[in-house]
């Protein structure tokens, strides 16, 4: 994340130096975006449709047309504007780096109207105004406001206000998911006891679920506005001015209403009077390594023990695995074929997911941090399986025909005689396995497991040092795999017999 | 103590061994010779059972093997390696096994295949070693050898099983001339202590010298056999000629 955004900001500088010397008026491109989006005649909206209903989402009849109050606002919005709307899917916990990097015009994603979010980007004024609701399975008593949630494991979707408001809540066993479809997985998994969330999402997700139940009164009333890079001063106005018309029209209203999402608080819109917000300094993560560090490496501790826990089971299962691809009856040794076409040709995300989100609706459910171990060990066994068989494949035929002549039998003559050869030869691509694995492994995050590359996502987001924190990270990264390589040489060297 | 009916043996639709027949007395060292691809080294590689032939009966030592098929059950897998251990086998590559030091290589199978105590495997492993004349390599790995020693090693390896039969295949082909003569002499000697030995190699003066009886394969059939007198001061086959007079030559 921190090189894309690094090289993207000198492809933009290096951009601008051309526009310069090739001497056009190139204070156009900073100052007057909103010409350029009307020449192009096409308003970039970046938003995240994966599980991002009712705001913007796959239309359930026609899965390759989107739809949504925000689908149907961004159209107003690009209308008033005198241009087409295009709508830009990014992952929506980065979609306002991704509007600094310049991959859309504009973010229209229930972005909260907040002091945080304004620091780096400008924001319009509300265009709705949502509140949270806390939601729990229907049998649940007692949990009806955020003070009851001490000690309770409760699930909110990362970079949220629920994060940001239960992070002030001590005692919260906060649990941060990439989607809102998750969340009530889990709930329903019984894993976590509530979920906390804006409002519009609980309606569309959680209150036609009968298993579910809101969970008391909305609170926390705040603003979504619309956020849009800081020097893009006229697109910010000409955004401003449709939002009011399209509220005295009483386009908003119809829109929310179309999609169950009005109430009487959207009243409160039109009465909105900007707050003066209060610009903080920016904040070096790196002099002020003493506060982060130590969350950072309290994130690495996890990704050792993932990574650790992950690759002994997938060096056990691989060698389990290629015994019984190479030598097992028929069946069984297609089954192992089988197992490991399947691991390697499907995305270990997907694996995640069903181990995680999957197995529970046969009745096994397990916490995140066995499904992640399991989910990296299984993945990586079919990997190990093949690194075994190459070394095994490796041994001459001469090996076992000298041990089967001295009269040991096929499992003798691979205990005493093959795998301790193929084992020096795997020793190389399983450490880099190991390394691949230990980087990977950052992506167990998608089942709310908080390692070292999560920690950096929430430390970056909420302090906006990319870099700080990226090398900081990455140092640990570094600093943790070398000694793994400098190990596996070691121990190269000293199951060495060919030295003369 | 050696007697094979019958042996056939092909590779795909290649027929490499018509129907051999071939008995041994025990104490008889039998030296197989004859031109490549004449389906000695596939003779030798049946007997031990590296190959399994398509019909014909093994017997060594009082263990029969009915050839036809690979074995089907754990006791057919049983039969076979009862009838490997009677035969010890010495390879054109020596096939050590690399990570394994000289003593640990002649060890290993004993220990392993007969559960002899480790010291007692050491014991016999050592005067093994001292017997092929390499007592002061027993920690050396096989890679710091060269391959005469190599192959003696492979000889002591074998002998540790305390065999009935040795096998030799090409022992010394692998092996620059001034190395096969180590090599060679330990056979010689394995061959006045009455082991009862099969090899196939081109070293017609240790056939000339040390053969009970010479046997002459020509494609994939015994040809002629007899005391090495006879095959070579007076052959009857007509190929047979030909192969000594090109192998006298040299």
């Amino acid at each position: 994340m921190s090189n894309a955004w690094r090289s993207s900001r000198v492809t933009f500088g290096s951009l601008l130096g051309l526009l310069l010397l090739a001497g056009t008026p190139s204070l156009v491109f900073a100052a007057d975006h909103l010409e350029q989006i009307k020449q192009a005649g096409v308003l970039l909206w970046g938003a995240d449709a994966e599980g991002g209903a009712p705001y913007v989402y796959p239309s359930p009849e026609h899965p390759e047309q989107l739809t949504g109050f925000e689908y149907d606002l961004a159209e107003a919005l690009a209308a008033k504007l005198g241009v087409k709307a295009k709508m830009v899917q990014n992952q929506w916990d980065q979609l306002i780096p991704a509007l600094d990097r310049g991959n859309f015009d504009i973010v229209l994603n229930g972005l909260e109207l907040t002091a945080d979010n304004q620091q780096h980007i400008a924001m319009s004024r509300p265009y709705y105004v949502y509140t949270q609701q806390l939601v729990t399975r229907r049998e649940t008593e007692g949990l009806t406001n955020i003070d009851n949630l001490k000690g309770k494991a409760v699930g909110v979707l990362s970079a949220s206000v629920a994060q940001r408001l239960l992070e002030k809540t001590p005692g919260v066993d906060l649990r941060l998911y990439p989607g809102n479809v998750e969340s009530f997985r889990d709930l329903k998994a019984k894993r976590i006891e509530a979920v906390v969330l804006d409002l519009p999402i609980a309606l569309f997700y959680a209150k036609p679920d009968p298993a579910l139940k809101f969970s008391g009164d909305p609170f926390a009333p705040g603003y979504y506005g619309i956020g849009v890079r800081k020097q893009d001063a006229t697109l910010l106005a000409a955004l401003n001015q449709a939002i009011v018309e399209l509220a005295e029209d009483h386009t908003l209203e119809r829109i929310y209403q179309k999609y169950g999402v009005w109430d009487e608080r959207q009243v409160a819109l039109k009465d909105y009077h900007p707050e003066v917000v209060e610009q903080r300094k920016s904040i070096s993560t790196i002099r002020d390594w003493r506060t982060y560090l130590p969350l950072l490496l309290r994130g690495a501790v996890i990704t050792i023990e993932i990574s650790v826990l992950g690759m002994a089971l997938a060096v056990v299962a691989g060698l389990a695995l290629v015994l019984t691809r190479l030598y097992a009856v028929a069946p069984l040794r297609w089954l192992a074929q089988v197992y490991v076409e399947v691991i390697r040709g499907t995305p270990l995300l997907i694996q995640l997911f069903f181990i995680y989100y999957g197995l529970p609706e046969i009745g096994i459910r397990l916490q995140a941090f066995p499904a992640a171990i399991l989910g990296l060990g299984l993945n990586y066994a079919a990997y190990e399986a093949e690194n075994y068989r190459a070394g095994i494949e490796a041994i001459p035929r001469g090996q076992t025909e000298a041990a089967q002549a001295l009269g040991m039998t096929r499992w003798q003559s691979l205990q005493h005689i093959i795998l301790p050869q193929a084992f020096r030869l795997v020793i190389p691509p399983i450490t880099n396995d190991f390394i691949a694995l230990f980087k990977d492994s950052s992506i167990v995050s998608v089942i709310t497991m908080v390692e070292l590359t999560k920690v950096y996502g929430m430390l970056a987001m909420s302090t906006y040092d990319y870099i700080g924190l990226g090398l900081m990270t990455a140092t640990i990264y570094f600093a943790l795999s070398y000694p793994a390589s400098i190990f596996a040489n070691w121990l190269e060297k000293r199951l060495r017999y060919d030295r003369r | 103590m050696i007697a094979v009916e019958n042996l056939v043996k092909s590779y795909n639709s290649n027929r490499v061994l018509h129907g051999i027949d071939h008995a041994q007395q025990r104490g008889e060292a039998a030296v197989l010779i004859g031109p490549s691809g004449c389906g000695k080294s596939t003779f030798l590689r049946c007997l031990n059972q590296l190959e399994v032939a398509d019909s014909g009966r093994i017997s060594i030592g009082g263990v029969t093997i009915e050839g036809g098929h690979a074995p089907r059950n754990a006791e057919e897998r049983d039969q076979q390696r009862r009838l490997r251990l009677q035969a010890g086998m010495v390879f054109q590559s020596f096939n050590l096994f690399p990570h394994l030091t000289v003593l640990q290589n002649i060890t290993e199978a004993p220990i392993v295949v007969k559960n002899t105590p480790r010291e007692q495997a050491e014991t016999l492993g050592r005067e093994l070693l001292a017997k092929v004349g390499l007592a002061a390599k027993a920690d050396a790995y096989p890679a710091q050898l060269s391959g005469g020693q190599q192959q003696r090693v492979a000889i002591a390896r074998a002998l540790a099983m305390e065999p009935q039969v040795m096998l030799f295949d090409e022992p010394t082909s692998a092996l620059d001339p001034e190395l096969r003569d180590e090599v060679l002499r330990v056979m010689r000697q394995l061959v006045e202590e009455g082991m009862t030995m099969i090899v196939v190699t081109h070293e017609m003066q240790f056939a000339r010298d040390m053969a009970d009886r010479v046997v002459f394969f020509d494609g994939g059939v015994v040809a002629e056999s007899g005391p090495p007198e006879q095959i070579f001061g007076d052959p009857r086959n007509e190929r047979l000629r030909e192969f000594v007079k090109r192998v006298t030559t040299q």
